[in-house]
């Protein structure tokens, strides 16, 4: 019998905690709940738990306070749960570590496909699927790492090679939001800081991968935040 | 009435006494003696010791280092300040350092010898400054001084012992401490101890002895001092208001002049005005003569006025021909009972023999005033009448000038040859000699052409005019009579016109003054915004003075630099931006005291620094360059002037902006209040909607079909995720409300914003079709991206709703003048001519079922607030072929 993934869920409302509790109990998902900072970081030491769900705002410790103690010692996922309007904060997390987040109020759906995404890109995962891979492939959009080409329904795109690594970097971590200082540090070095050259890059790219620049399927904006690249089209 | 109004409310108390830290002041006990020797510094070590041991944070800032051994012993144990060694002309002087003991902060600290002039090069001239600064820094000061230093009694004491005593403090000081200790001893005994050596060493104890310490001198200066100590222990009790006010009918006013016996009237003044506890003024009369003073009679008018403010004078200059009359006039108005005069007896002028004396002509002026009269007989030795001091101009001969008068005076004679050859008679000529007179009077400067040609016009009347012809002797017996009247007629003439020409210049230049002052007024009242004000007035300043300025309207400690503005014609105004500069600026806001070139204190710096004072606040400090040279009294006097007309306008300035910050405020708060009752309104109905629906599910589930239960659960759902939005956008407004007026902006590909936007309204309404347009160019728009996809979210929402299901909503983006364009089009029924001035205004006040536009207007309204916080323009209209267009344009660059 395959082992139920563990999910805690560190937040102290009840009422999401509940509703969050009852998807992922229906979705095969086990389940444990802690209502706040301290709890939660003794319950992942204990239980290790394989992803976490982590709400910003708790009665203790600030959330951001709790997931940089996490990333000392433990490379579990975490989803941040946060409210919208707090973009300086969601950014500040995923760069302290945190692997995506979502937003209050969110669906079933929603949740669900966040989860996947960070199992799948947890360290317990990893080893076996990604690493060998060397090719990427949604909707029409197919990547081959090795001859660094792309494909847009079986024709090939020219890109620039800032432009194929933007898209390189984005589709091995598809699914998943990259921060535009994430992203800048990882395609141009440690000391530049310039977002309107990624601003120019991504309009390109996306004038040669996508048929609507205005209505991306491919790598989608978080405004405020970064970008994500969409792992199926919906 | 309720008893309770009358209790003091306890908040207010409680504030005062947190107020009360901040604005502390430093607590002074000076020990008072007659004469050196008395005990003064033991004494005040003996209690600072007492002080320490009770655990008082006692600082010995400076002892004289050549005090008696006993009391040096006093000074064991106590910490002390190390003096700060100040270099002049190669000798090492150790002078009190004053900013260590303000950076160290004690609670008490010890600073001997209270008259005490610094060295130059300290920032403050007198020790009493010093001193002044500890206070307001809120430290307690024992210091010292003897009877001689009091300023007011510096005439007594040079009457008693016959040495001037150069060195004074300002009885303000005096008054000023909180605590007076008289250290008294016999007079035999002081000079026991002085005999002994105790308290100058044997070589200078030859000179003093001869000069000070006889038992007379001693026994006078001792009764100065004691009285002066009885005075302000009788003043004390009259400090109860109730006793005060009977005072307040007296006023007395000392006239000053460039002698320096004025000095010795304004002491009087002083001290006698301090007895009646009377408010006094000193007035000087700019006249005729000011003109012609000489540089130290300048010096002496500026120093005597400094020495009326120090001691408390309201100091007031007028100008006028007649000083008696403006005198007078200035008493009637403002009320002076008592006028102070001085007078030498060794003013012998001629002018006197025709003019009554100045006080004289006071008293018939004012019967009603007493006129003290205090006589100038120590100084008359060593002052020298104006007349005599000093290069007059009005005495001065200039080439131009000269060539003028012999003109005009060969001309007199050939026409008087004229004359006499066609027979007219002497009168005629004597006529036409005296008005060469007046003519030379008029085109010349001064008194001397006139006086020369009286003279010379005599001369030659009798010279040519008179039988026998071309000698100077006159035959005839009714000459000599002739010559002196028309020599007495030539002079008053050519005094008169000099006269009337220098008053007429005096008008002009008052005249000219008023007029600038009037401008300033008017500009200042037509002027608004700080900038501005500082801007004009640094304008008028330059032109004025000549020199450039600063202005400073906020403390430059705080990293502020001054506005400031060169003069075309002077040297340099780099110098406004250094440290040192800006130091004395902070100075002046500070002690609310002028500062700088000029004047007593940190006169080291390159300007004169003067603080804008109103309501005892400091507005502003302006700064005039000193590196041409000093300001002279008049123009001080003139800066004063403008100066407490900018502070009216400055003043204007803060209650204009404060009151705009209300209006604003009031503004906020009622969008706010309007905001917030749409909103619970719209609330209500969602909320009893889901309300409804989950406890009809709950009480009812076994009984209801799986449809309806579908649908009742569907309602749920779709009420709070309108909910939702509707406080997301209540979110945004706060957002923008919270960060003061503007957004934090940063550079977003529009067409990213939009397609967040339109995937997210996708999410709601997966089975609707939007289009999208964007320009193949990216457009880069200063924004918070988070609310102009809110905005779009709103606008995609409406147009979604309110267009029939299978039609489709465009999104387009345009580039247009220099402006990021967007639209947001549907095909539904567009948009009613009512309903189009109501639109972004959050409410309709038509009668419309209120789910059908339910949340759209305050939505709308949202939205323009967004667009409008970000300096950007929304509309609505109909499009043509059916269907409502909304559009908003964001500024391509920051700022425009």
């Amino acid at each position: 019998m395959e082992l139920k993934p563990l999910v805690l869920i560190v937040e102290d409302e009840d009422t999401i905690c509940n509703f969050m509790t009852a998807i992922l109990n229906s979705n095969g998902y086990r389940v444990l709940k802690s209502d706040s900072g301290g709890a939660g970081l003794s319950m992942t030491a204990s239980y290790s738990p394989d992803v976490i769900l982590l709400d910003l705002g708790l009665p203790d410790i600030d959330g951001i306070d709790v997931l940089k103690k996490l990333r000392t010692w433990t490379k579990t996922p975490v989803v941040v749960v946060s409210a919208r309007g707090q973009e300086q904060e969601k950014v500040e997390a995923l760069d302290l570590g945190a692997d995506d987040y979502i937003v209050k109020p969110f669906g079933t759906s929603e949740l669900l496909a966040r989860i996947r995404t960070a199992l799948r890109h947890s360290p317990k995962s990893m080893g076996a699927e990604s690493k060998g891979s060397d090719k990427f492939s949604v909707g029409d959009l197919e990547i081959n790492y090795g001859r660094r080409e792309v494909f847009l329904a079986g024709k090939k795109v020219h890109l620039t090679p800032v432009e194929y690594k933007i898209l390189a970097l984005l589709s091995k971590n598809a699914g998943k939001v990259l921060t535009h200082d994430y992203m800048i540090k990882e395609i141009w070095g440690p000391y530049s800081s310039d977002s309107h050259t990624l601003r120019v890059n991504m309009a390109n790219l996306r004038r040669k991968i996508e048929k609507n620049p205005g209505e991306p399927k491919y790598i989608l904006t978080e405004v405020g935040v970064g970008y994500r690249m969409s792992e199926e089209l919906t | 009435m309720d008893p309770s109004e009358e209790r003091p409310d306890p908040d207010t108390i409680l504030k005062e006494i947190q107020a009360g830290p901040d604005k502390k002041q430093g607590k002074l006990k000076i020990f008072f003696g007659y004469a050196a020797g008395v005990g003064k510094t033991y004494a005040m070590l003996d209690e600072a010791q007492e002080r320490y041991r009770s655990g008082t944070d006692v600082l010995v800032g400076y002892i004289e280092p050549h005090t008696r051994p006993e009391t040096m012993r006093l000074l064991h144990g106590l910490p002390a300040l190390p003096p700060k060694i100040v270099r002049y002309r190669n000798i090492e002087l150790r002078e009190f350092d004053l900013d260590a003991a303000l950076r160290r902060k004690p609670g008490l600290i010890l600073v001997d010898e209270l008259a005490h002039t610094n060295a130059e090069g300290v920032r403050n001239r007198k020790r009493f400054q010093d001193i002044e600064e500890l206070l307001n820094a809120g430290i307690d000061v024992y210091t010292t001084v003897n009877v001689q230093h009091i300023e007011s009694l510096n005439d007594a004491v040079e009457r008693i012992t016959k040495v001037r005593v150069q060195e004074t403090v300002p009885d303000s000081i005096f008054d000023r401490a909180d605590r007076i200790k008289l250290i008294d001893i016999e007079p035999d005994e002081l000079l026991r101890r002085f005999q002994e050596g105790k308290i100058y060493r044997p070589d200078r104890a030859e000179t003093a002895v001869h000069h000070f310490f006889t038992k007379e001198n001693l026994r006078l200066l001792r009764e100065l001092a004691m009285r002066k100590a009885a005075d302000r222990i009788s003043n004390e009790n009259l400090n109860e208001p109730h006793l005060s006010e009977k005072m307040e009918n007296a006023k007395m006013l000392v006239c000053i002049g460039p002698s320096p016996s004025s000095a010795k009237c304004i002491r009087w003044t002083a001290r006698t005005a301090e007895a009646f506890h009377a408010h006094w003024a000193a007035l000087y009369v700019e006249s005729i003569e000011s003109d012609f003073l000489s540089k130290d009679q300048k010096k002496t008018i500026r120093a005597n006025m400094d020495l009326a403010e120090r001691l408390g004078a309201e100091v007031v200059t007028l100008t006028g021909h007649d000083v008696s009359v403006s005198v007078a006039e200035y008493a009637r108005l403002s009320g002076i009972t008592n006028i102070v005069v001085g007078k030498s007896r060794n003013k012998k002028a001629l002018k006197t023999l025709f003019e009554p004396a100045f006080e004289d002509k006071l008293i018939s002026l004012l019967p009603g005033i007493e006129i003290h009269i205090i006589p100038d007989s120590t100084s008359a030795h060593r002052y020298k009448k104006p007349r005599k001091t000093g290069g007059e101009p009005n005495f001065s001969f200039s080439g131009k000038d000269t060539v003028k008068m012999f003109g005009v005076l060969a001309a007199t004679i050939l026409l008087s040859y004229l004359l006499r050859s066609f027979g007219f008679a002497d009168s005629n000529v004597i006529m036409v000699y005296i008005l060469s007179v007046l003519v030379v009077s008029r085109v010349t400067e001064g008194y001397a052409y006139g006086i020369v040609a009286s003279v010379v016009s005599v001369l030659s009347f009798n010279f040519f005019f008179t039988e026998p012809y071309f000698t100077f002797s006159a035959i005839q017996p009714e000459y000599p009579i002739t010559f002196l009247i028309m020599l007495m007629v030539a002079l008053i003439t050519s005094a008169l016109t000099v006269r009337v020409k220098t008053q007429a210049r005096l008008a002009v230049r008052r005249e000219r003054r008023t007029e600038v002052l009037y401008e300033i007024n008017k500009k200042l009242l037509a002027t608004r915004g700080m900038d501005r004000i500082v801007g004009l007035t640094n304008e008028y300043l330059v032109n004025l003075f000549g020199r450039s300025v600063v202005f400073f309207t906020e403390d430059p400690e705080e990293r502020v630099t001054g506005s400031v503005r060169k003069a075309a014609r002077d040297v340099d105004a780099a110098f406004f931006h250094s440290e040192d500069e800006r130091a004395v600026a902070h100075w002046v806001f500070l002690n609310q005291k002028r500062a700088g070139a000029g004047t007593d204190t940190l006169m080291g710096a390159g300007a004169f620094y003067m603080p804008i004072i109103a309501q005892g606040k400091v507005l502003a400090v302006w700064g005039i360059s000193c590196k041409k040279g000093a300001l002279d009294h008049n123009a001080r006097l003139f800066l004063r002037m403008i100066g407490s007309q900018v502070a009216m306008a400055l003043e204007r300035q803060h209650l204009s902006d404060k009151q705009r910050n209300i209006v604003v405020e009031a503004e906020k708060e009622k969008m706010r209040g309007n905001l917030l009752r749409a909103i619970s309104h719209d609330l209500r109905t969602p909320l009893s909607g889901i309300l409804g629906a989950s406890s009809a599910i709950r009480e009812n589930g076994d009984h209801l079909d799986e449809t309806t239960r579908e649908k009742l659960i569907a309602d749920i759902q779709e009420e709070s995720q309108w909910l939702i939005r509707m406080v997301e956008n209540l979110l945004s407004v706060t957002r923008i409300s919270e960060g003061k007026t503007k957004v934090a902006k940063n550079p977003e590909a529009a067409e990213e914003v939009i397609a967040a936007a339109v995937s997210r309204v996708k999410k709601r309404f997966p089975e609707r079709n939007i289009l999208v347009h964007v320009p193949d160019e990216l457009l880069e728009v200063p924004m918070d991206g988070t609310l102009i996809e809110q905005v779009l979210m709103n606008l995609l929402d409406n147009a979604l709703k309110f267009s029939p299901g299978g039609s489709a909503v465009e999104v387009s983006l345009k580039k247009e003048n220099g402006q990021a364009l967007f639209e947001v089009a549907d095909r539904g029924k567009g948009i009613a001519a009512e309903e189009f001035p109501y639109l972004f205004t959050g409410n309709f006040p038509g009668t419309k079922s209120p789910d059908s536009s339910r949340g759209m207007g305050i939505g709308l309204s949202i939205c323009m607030t967004i667009i409008k916080a970000h300096n950007g323009r929304m509309e609505a209209a109909n499009r043509k072929g059916g269907g409502a267009v909304f559009r908003f344009t964001l500024p391509l660059k920051e700022g425009d």
